[in-house]
């Protein structure tokens, strides 16, 4: 019985190592892409398998990828801000740009990026805004343009969730208290904390969750608002306008943008570019953006969007909105007092 | 000769001490060294990251520094909270809320199965334990149901204005109780069973024979006889309520925060290592100190 | 059969009743055919053959019972030599209570704890090589730690149990050593073996927080499956699978009373 546990043992040990010759394993947010369809179509064009893992905030992905995660996924999806962790910490590696020709299909705008100019180690994937989503029985499209109806006792119209994830929510707290997005000042982050504590203890709030989470809420009713990102939020807008809705509110909120990296140490680094350079042609790109409702910073791509998706002010932002937008910034050494702001609207 | 030459008869074998601590040594290894390798070194390495520092962007750094249990006191960049010294107390009191519940309504199932007839008390027993063995995740989620909007219960704390409407009995502290009791209940209705099968039911008798009440008769009756079981119980209990996390992420959410918790979010999004580990010693601590004072109240019982 | 009180009769069947509502609620639906909320849409069992063709739930199980029988197999014979040796052999009463403890704290802490050290012990061991990914081998590592105590303690009060009597008259009749273990220790240890393995086995199956810390991209279990997914959102899929392993625990547990009792 030892003899076959031992064999059972080798072969899992090896079974691992010959799983990832064939495979690519993606490492994305959840509900970001057909789960379904796009694996299954890469596979069909490039006969190499599709693994699919999921995760719900940018530090979550981190997490992971420092307790060794570098070594077992070939795409992560990282947002902007905390690319300057990824490349200091070592966890993703320069990407071959003679493996991306469909590099030219993307926007100026998404070639310089502040985070990676040049394209070093991302490819811009999809870009978008957080908001408000929310019932439009139990709130009125005038009363959801303000953050208010979450953070004031009085103006809550029934049970919500706040955003699981830190900088969207420190700093919608930020600069709804007239604060900067990005401000590491401690005052400010105590206020901000203590916002959030306070509106977590409203009985109306849920507590945190993720943004698929919150939307999913809403549209079954048992929230009438939650924290969402806006390509979550605008695909269950449109199958149901008259009982849904989906705001950024005038105090402000986050635009980001995500983008495709490769860990360091990734199993399989070819099928990886691959994927990228698959993703930048134009029909890929448009499908994956008519799908999960985000925009698209693939220039050849926006031929193929549906013109309405390209009208909509939730997924192409008005200038006026555009205005009211924050990109988060990275903040070095200061990030350890954000994380502990976080622990503190948490665990209070 | 020395004591360790002299020929000794054990277990019917003759030889001699050494000889046979030399074999005992040989069988020792295998699991000693596993249990010292993944049990004790990494709990010692766990003590030496609580003291190190973490680097900005959440990696370890090397740097000896009293700042997590800074931390954990209270001394925050933010001034004095005592914050998570409430949560390590709250996660005691929730524990212990836990076990005396537990307790209470173990003590009549026993009974209850003890009256039953022979053939059915493996039945309920087996009632019982299939809960005991099935999934903490699955028990823990199922309550959603119970809980959710349409049912009776939350429609009634949301008429009492508890909760807003149309909203779940969940996540807030009331769910939290309410998934740890069923959790731990069969870890103390097991072994209590076990001392209450073989409970002498003439000494409970001699008792109500004496004319004692009701409460005497429980304390000096049935409690001291009762007592291995109930010790076994109450350790299985206690202590992994203490460090319980899935009930309460799922039951309690943000809102209602465990040490559990609390230290599973310093190994995920919050990539803080040294203080996790700094948690996980405070948890630690008052793990020891709750056993202490077990084992002294444990043998002052024993004693009356 | 003595004379019961009604308080503690109606006690008793209301305590039973708290402790299967949730689990009842998940059985009735996963055979209802609404996809959301709590109305009764009719009775279908859609959702379990769903599960048959989700591949990630499939892997999932696969390697749930993969890790519990290697953990498993491996911890009862760690765990059965370790009791032996400290048991059966003379040490000093320091010794002996040193080695006690040490057996014991797998059980006495909470388990989170022990978690925490493994994510940090491996952080450290893989910079030394990189097997120590999260991944199934820390996983086995991780259950088998904590299982080999369990096992241990099971054997050791067997072995206790046993006595020294059969093992002195043996020797009496001039057994050898491998014969004395073959065919008289084994045999009478093998109901307190099988008794540890079957809690180590059930242990690992249900284990939740180590494998939460030490799992890697494909090694999710059953337990980390249904907690991922609830949080997003429970569907009946999920209560489906759910209903599954309740049953499959109900059968473990039957089997195990059939063969414990028959002992």
């Amino acid at each position: 019985m030892r003899k076959i546990g031992l064999l059972v043992l080798v072969l899992v040990l090896f079974g691992g190592v010959v799983a990832s010759a064939e495979e690519l394993r993606v490492y994305t947010w959840s509900e970001y892409m057909d789960e379904e369809k796009m694996p299954a179509d890469f596979e069909e064009k490039f006969g190499i398998k599709v693994r699919l893992d999921i995760y719900e905030n940018n530090e979550e992905m981190v997490a992971k990828l420092q307790a060794g995660g570098a070594s077992q996924y070939d795409i992560i999806v990282p947002s902007d801000y905390i690319m300057p962790v990824l490349i200091n910490q070592q966890l993703i590696q320069p990407l071959d740009h003679a493996k991306l020709p469909n590099l030219k299909n993307l926007k100026p705008l998404f070639r310089e990026a502040s985070y990676d100019p040049g394209n070093k180690y991302s490819v811009a994937y999809q870009w978008g805004t957080v908001g408000l989503m929310y019932r439009k029985d139990k709130i009125s499209d005038a009363a959801a343009q303000s953050w208010s109806v979450l953070f004031e006792a009085d103006k809550q119209a029934g049970a919500f969730w706040l955003i699981d994830s830190v900088r969207e929510m420190i700093g919608i707290a930020l600069v709804y208290q007239g604060k900067d997005f990005n401000s590491t000042n401690p005052k400010d982050l105590k206020a901000a904390a203590d916002l959030l504590v306070a509106a977590k203890r409203t009985k109306n709030c849920m507590g945190f969750k993720p943004g698929v989470g919150g939307k999913n809420d809403v549209v079954a009713g048992t929230a009438v608002a939650a924290i969402v990102y806006n390509g979550d939020a605008i695909q269950s807008v449109t199958e149901e306008p008259d009982k849904l809705g989906f705001v950024i509110p005038s105090e402000g909120s986050e635009i980001w943008y995500d983008s495709m990296c490769i860990p360091s140490k990734a199993p399989n680094p070819d099928a990886a570019h691959k994927w990228i350079n698959w993703l930048l042609e134009p029909e890929v790109g448009a499908e994956l953006s008519n799908y999960n409702q985000y925009a698209t910073p693939n220039a050849a791509a926006e031929a193929f969007i549906t013109p309405e998706d390209l009208k909509n002010p939730g997924i192409y932002p008005t200038p006026a909105i555009m205005k009211k937008l924050h990109f988060t910034k990275d903040l070095g050494k200061d990030n350890r007092i954000m994380d502990e702001a976080w622990t503190r609207a948490k665990s209070h | 000769m020395k004591r360790a030459e002299s020929v000794i008869s054990w277990y019917g074998e003759l030889t001699t001490r050494r000889q046979l601590l030399k074999r005992g040594a040989l069988l020792l290894t295998p699991g000693m060294f596993w249990l010292m390798l993944f049990l004790v070194l990494p709990g010692l390495v766990l003590v030496a990251v609580s003291v190190v520092t973490r680097g900005a962007y959440g990696q370890l750094e090397w740097v000896f520094t009293l700042e997590n249990y800074k931390r954990l006191a209270g001394f925050t960049l933010f001034g004095w909270t005592p914050d998570y010294l409430m949560i390590l107390w709250r996660s005691v009191v929730v524990a212990l809320f836990t076990t005396l519940v537990s307790v209470i309504l173990s003590y009549p199932l026993c009974f209850f199965i003890a009256g039953r007839p022979e053939r059915s008390r493996y039945m309920w027993l087996t009632l019982v334990i299939i809960p005991f063995w099935t999934n903490m995740v699955i028990r823990a989620y199922a309550w959603f149901l119970i809980l959710s909007p349409e049912l009776p219960f939350a429609r009634l704390a949301a008429m009492f204005g508890f909760i807003s409407d149309g909203a779940p009995l969940y996540p807030n502290a009331f769910a939290v109780y309410l998934g740890m009791v069923s959790m731990f209940l069969p870890f103390v209705t097991l072994p209590l069973y076990a001392s209450v099968e073989r409970l002498d039911w003439s000494l409970v008798e001699a008792a109500q024979d004496l004319y004692a009440s009701r409460i005497r008769v429980f304390t000096q009756a049935i409690l001291p006889q009762t007592m291995p079981g109930l010790s076994v119980g109450i350790i299985l209990t206690f202590v992994p309520a203490m460090g319980m996390f899935v009930v309460p992420d799922l039951l309690g959410g943000a809102k209602y925060m465990l040490v559990g918790n609390l230290i599973q979010q310093q190994f995920g999004a919050s990539r803080d290592w040294p203080f996790g580990a700094a948690i996980s010693m405070g948890l630690m601590v008052l793990t020891m100190i709750g056993l202490q004072i077990y084992r002294r109240k444990g043998k002052e019982i024993e004693v009356i | 059969m003595r004379r019961q009180h009604p308080l503690i009769v109606a006690i008793s069947y209301l305590t039973m009743v708290f402790l299967y509502l949730p689990l009842a609620g998940v059985a009735v639906f996963s055979v209802n055919a609404a996809r959301r909320g709590m109305v009764w849409k009719g009775f279908t069992l859609k959702w379990y053959l769903k599960l048959f063709e989700n591949d990630w739930i499939l892997e999932a199980a696969w390697n749930t019972l993969l890790l519990a029988v290697v953990s498993t197999v491996i911890a009862t014979i760690l765990g059965t030599i370790l009791a032996i040796a400290m048991d059966r052999y003379p040490w000093r009463s320091r010794t002996s209570s040193f080695l006690d403890i040490i057996l014991h704290i797998p059980v006495i802490i909470p388990d989170i704890i022990l978690a925490a050290s493994l994510v940090v012990a491996f952080g450290l061991l893989r910079l030394a090589s990189s097997i120590f990914e999260p991944g199934l081998f820390n996983m086995i590592i991780g259950h088998i730690t904590f299982q080999i105590a369990f096992v241990a303690l099971v054997v050791r009060s067997r072995l206790v149990a046993i006595g020294r009597e059969v093992e002195e008259a043996a020797r009496d009749l001039f057994a050898t050593n491998g014969y004395l273990l073959r065919k008289v220790m084994l045999p009478l240890l093998m109901p307190g073996i099988i008794a540890g393995a079957m809690l180590a086995f059930t242990l690992s199956l249900d284990d939740f927080v180590i494998s939460f810390f030490t799992a890697g991209p494909d090694s999710q279990t059953l337990p980390l499956f249904i907690f991922a997914a609830v949080r997003r959102g429970v569907t009946p899929q999920i209560h489906a699978l759910s209903t599954l392993i309740m049953l499959v625990t109900v059968v473990l547990v039957v089997l195990t009373e059939r063969f414990t009792r028959h002992r």
